[in-house]
């Protein structure tokens, strides 16, 4: 993996969380963007197919003025067999050189499909069945964004609500064979993690222990909510106790690890209200500060000086 | 080639809920072709798996609340119910195909006034949204302007609709509405009465 700078704790960005991210006094260190929601994607082969859009690049630029931007994008659909999208990665590579992303990150998952002769978006992530065939199809493709655009990449371990039946390699290992074979890194989902783990019973400390740690990048964090009989990894609140437990024993594990992120929708932020946000937020810089920076580690301002110019 | 049929299968059983009670049922015929054994197979213990309706609902929420978001004042004069039902009707003839649901919310504009539901006021509202969506979608250029024709008083309809308030007894008023994309990318209005 990629050597990532180590700026600290990060929130991510939401339109109704702008006032906070501009005003972020000290609670955290970095934002991260989904960029997809700053421009417009007219579809495959399409000219010009992504349309940037002016208020959301001047809106980054002045976050950029004060602190890192991390790029977390939505819009890869790494896993689709039917096609690999190297336009969407053009648009990235675009993107982390405007904005000198310090990384950026995609998920673990496919969200697009091909049914009839045309495009279908489930807008949600779907899982993958995680075998040689599969990694087969992910490794090459996550060498060629490598080959295009200079920044580390990450993918995200996927939350799921069902699984693909007769997987012939667990979780664990299909994510350390990716990382390993491909050399990208694990943006690590501990509440996805977690969900899954409530949702199918299984035991988030046996995933953890056998997840290659070295491998981590970032780690998220968010809330959830129960829906029939279903835990959700809605990012509809702070973070629960037992994710702050797994997130106690895995920072320190971390030795690459660049950032922390705290995630909650929109349409949350309200109801949760930003006092209780940034209350997680100086919790993850307690955390930071011990299991990071204790261990000699330095918030690397260099990489916020070079990235601000 | 048979794991692209097997993705696209894996997304139908969330996004098509006739699809999945076949399979649910043992009607196999569809996944009949190029599918291995084992993909079938786990097709088919996915089409039962509780964790698919979860699925369905974070899909429907996704593909409803963008149509709030677009096309707020339709979704207000339909209804909370003739909105789901419409929305499903639509659905079932329209896969979903892009995160960025400017062409979907044209579409729905489309297909409601195709339907020509009942309402005092429901064309004149769809119509207005949609001439206002067409104007307002980034990259549009064509055409410069919208004429939207109005049977009652526009300012009061729409603004009852935003205040979430259903319209009753909106006056008369026979006039044209018409839209332009101004510099600063938002729809620019002004009235003309008819005759």
């Amino acid at each position: 993996m990629q050597l990532l700078p180590k700026i600290g704790v990060g929130l991510a960005f939401q339109a109704p969380l702008r006032s906070t991210v501009e005003d972020p006094g000290d609670d955290f260190d970095f934002v991260e963007v989904v960029p997809d929601i700053f421009w417009t994607d007219f579809g495959p082969g399409l000219s010009p197919r992504h349309l940037d859009d002016p208020e959301g690049i001047a809106l980054l630029d002045r976050i950029r003025r004060d602190r890192p931007v991390v790029a977390h994008s939505i819009g890869l659909s790494i896993g689709s067999a039917h096609r690999f999208d190297i336009e969407h990665v053009e648009q990235m590579r675009r993107w982390c050189e405007r904005f000198r992303f310090p990384w950026h990150s995609d998920h673990l998952a496919y969200h697009m499909a091909e049914h009839a002769g045309r495009e279908m978006n489930v807008g949600i992530t779907l899982p993958l069945a995680r075998g040689q065939q599969t990694l087969d199809l992910l490794i090459p493709r996550v060498r060629e964004v490598q080959r295009r655009i200079p920044a580390p990449f990450l993918l995200e371990n996927n939350v799921y609500y069902f699984d693909v039946p007769d997987a012939e390699m667990d979780e664990a290992e299909f994510i350390n064979a990716l990382c390993h074979e491909s050399g990208c890194g694990l943006l690590l989902d501990l509440h996805n993690l977690y969900t899954n783990a409530r949702n199918h019973g299984t035991h988030p400390w046996a995933l953890l222990s056998a997840i290659d740690l070295a491998l981590v990048g970032e780690i998220h964090v968010a809330g959830g909510m129960e829906l029939d009989g279903f835990y959700l990894d809605a990012h509809s609140g702070t973070v629960p106790e037992p994710v702050w437990e797994l997130l106690e024993w895995t920072l320190p594990r971390c030795p690459a690890i660049g950032g922390v992120v705290f995630e909650i929708f929109g349409s949350w932020v309200e109801a949760v209200g930003v006092e209780r946000i940034r209350g997680d937020l100086r919790r993850l810089k307690r955390l930071w500060s011990r299991h990071q920076l204790g261990a000699g580690a330095k918030l690397d301002r260099t990489f916020e000086q070079a990235s601000i110019r | 080639m048979s794991l692209v049929r097997f993705q696209a299968c894996m997304a139908r059983l969330i996004t098509d809920p006739d699809f999945r009670e076949r399979v649910r049922s043992g009607h196999l015929e569809e996944l009949a072709g190029d599918l291995t054994a084992l993909e079938r197979a786990r097709l088919c213990r996915i089409a039962s798996d509780r964790g698919l309706d979860i699925n369905r609902t974070l899909h429907k929420g996704f593909r409803l609340g963008k149509l709030r978001a677009m096309l707020p004042l339709t979704c207000e004069a339909l209804g909370p119910g003739r909105l789901t039902r419409e929305a499903a009707a639509f659905w079932a003839q329209h896969p979903p195909t892009s995160f960025y649901f400017i062409s979907e919310a044209l579409e729905f504009c489309d297909f409601l006034a195709a339907r020509r539901l009942r309402g005092v006021y429901l064309d004149e509202v769809i119509a207005y949204e949609r001439a206002a969506l067409a104007l307002e979608q980034p990259g549009a250029n064509e055409p410069i302007e919208h004429a939207v024709r109005f049977r009652h008083e526009p300012a009061m309809l729409l603004a009852c609709l935003a205040a979430r308030r259903r319209p009753r007894a909106i006056p008369r008023r026979d006039c044209t509405a018409i839209g332009t994309r101004g510099e600063d990318g938002r729809a620019h209005w002004r009235l003309v009465d008819d005759g």
